[in-house]
């Protein structure tokens, strides 16, 4: 298996199951159900953490079918660039707008936590971005398939396909942060006071429920957790200028690979804390329980690795 | 002054640092730096983010615990810090940039027993309210910490080019 098959076998999770979760969070509105929010919101959440490696893989998947010549791409005569490229730049959109959804059911997940009902101003933020997401998404998904499904094209795609001919949005954003010499470092900078944000979160929550600090209840330190996911949004951001800037760094790159396995199992880990109630009813004094101190060490196992492979991308792997 | 700075760059050690194939020297060095950098910017950050308001329900004084963790990082990052400057020192005296970095450490180390002093020893810091003091030490360390990072990055970018690379 390469990563062109793993994009194929990604790519139909965030369309169906954005959809599955979209469907569900608009019964929790009607029925007014709570849980149903809840879950729903779990899965929109999810859905954008799978989106991560569905994204970078489907940069893999071109990679591989298509070879680079002195910069220029050249596929096999029976595959179109144009079709590849309008269907990566819908992917970039919807993938973004997926991510900032997925931000806000998290927030969602976060605050219904200690306020069993979902803000209005949240459901709202959600529904109007997920309706967007799940519609770019589509297209994108549609685009996707004319690839390698030349029968299920109409000619008037072909027509708009090669009418929109230009220079596709993740190489212009990719062109944009290389020829600004400031740009990278600056997402460089950026980059590390994520990880410093994101760190003393992991450090502060997991310590605690691995008895350091008893004094200190978890509904407290579960305060810090906007922190981290803070972190998490400004390195997902200044990561993807990395990424887009120079696919080729990281695209074969094993150590990138797996930082990116980390990073979706430290997306599933992060639920236990919110979503389970072992670990909320830890009071003040209290020692967690195993199951808690279990996911805990986990968990810092999982951003200490996401570290450690992030700082090996220049040395083990091809990265500069 | 050059000559002694080469004489350290050509000692075993910093060759070894800088020249060995080995997972061991250069790649983990600068990963224990990057680990060292998040417990003391992290815990720092945390610490000054509470006063200013976030995380509420979080009591101050038990934070204090956390500052153990800072200094490990901060004795790890000297060390480490140490190993990286000797196999570069040429490169790294003569910028800058390295010594704006520095000078952002010491003040902001002066910043941290500042807040030590005034927060963490106020008699107040149970009722959660913060004097303007202390919320001016919060964003001067945050801002510190900033400067640290931002320099520590561009080092790698700005300045003479080493003569080993």
């Amino acid at each position: 298996m390469n990563l062109a098959h793993l994009h194929l076998l990604l790519n139909h999770f965030p369309t169906i199951g954005f959809g599955i979760g979209l469907g569900l969070f608009f019964v929790g509105l009607f029925a007014k159900n709570e849980e149903l929010k809840r879950a729903s919101l779990v899965i929109l959440f999810l859905i954008a953490v799978i989106a991560i490696p569905t994204y970078l893989s489907g940069a893999a998947a071109l990679d591989k079918i298509c070879d680079r010549v002195n910069g220029a791409i050249k596929c096999p005569a029976d595959l179109s660039l144009t079709l590849i490229q309008e269907h990566e730049d819908w992917a970039l959109l919807a993938f973004a707008l997926m991510e900032i959804t997925g931000f806000f059911a998290w927030v969602g997940l976060w605050q219904m936590r200690r306020t069993p009902k979902l803000a209005s101003w949240n459901a709202t933020a959600i529904l109007l971005l997920a309706i967007i997401t799940f519609g770019f998404m589509s297209i994108a998904a549609n685009e996707g398939g004319n690839i390698r499904h030349p029968e299920i094209q109409s000619a008037e795609d072909i027509v708009t396909a090669q009418a929109a001919a230009r220079v596709p949005m993740a190489r212009a954003i990719g062109a944009f942060v290389i020829s600004k010499t400031w740009l990278w470092p600056a997402c460089e900078t950026l980059h590390f006071v994520g990880l410093c944000l994101l760190f003393v979160t992991v450090l502060f929550v997991n310590l605690r429920v691995l008895g350091f600090a008893k004094s200190v209840s978890f509904a407290a330190v579960y305060q810090l957790l906007p922190l981290g996911i803070l972190g998490f949004g400004i390195n997902l951001l200044t990561g993807m200028m990395f990424f887009l800037a120079a696919p080729q760094q990281y695209i074969n790159n094993v150590e990138f690979h797996r930082k990116i396995i980390f990073v979706v199992l430290a997306g599933i880990n992060v639920l236990y804390f919110m979503l389970f109630d072992k670990a909320w009813k830890v009071g003040a004094g209290d020692d967690a329980p195993t199951s808690s101190k279990v996911a805990a060490a986990i968990s810092l196992y999982l951003w200490v690795g996401i570290l450690y492979y992030g700082e090996m991308l220049p040395f083990l792997g091809n990265s500069f | 002054m050059i000559e002694f700075l080469h004489m350290i760059e050509e000692s075993a050690f910093s060759t070894w640092v800088r020249e060995s194939p080995s997972i061991w020297s250069f790649p983990v060095i600068l990963l224990v730096h990057t680990v060292g950098m998040a417990l003391i910017v992290g815990v720092s950050a945390g610490i000054d983010l509470r006063i200013l308001g976030m995380a509420p329900a979080l009591r101050l004084a038990p934070m204090e615990k956390f500052l153990p963790i800072l200094w490990f990082g901060f004795w790890t990052n000297a060390i480490t810090g140490t190993m990286l400057l000797v196999a570069d020192a040429s490169m790294k005296l003569t910028n800058p940039d390295f010594y704006v970095k520095m000078a952002f450490i010491a003040l902001s180390l002066i910043n941290l027993s500042m807040i030590r002093k005034y927060v963490f020893r106020d008699p107040l810091i149970e009722t959660g309210k913060f004097s303007s003091k202390a919320r001016f030490l919060a964003w001067s360390s945050l801002f510190c910490w900033l400067v640290v990072i931002t320099s520590g990055r561009l080092l790698a970018y700005v300045g003479s080019t080493s003569t080993y690379k």
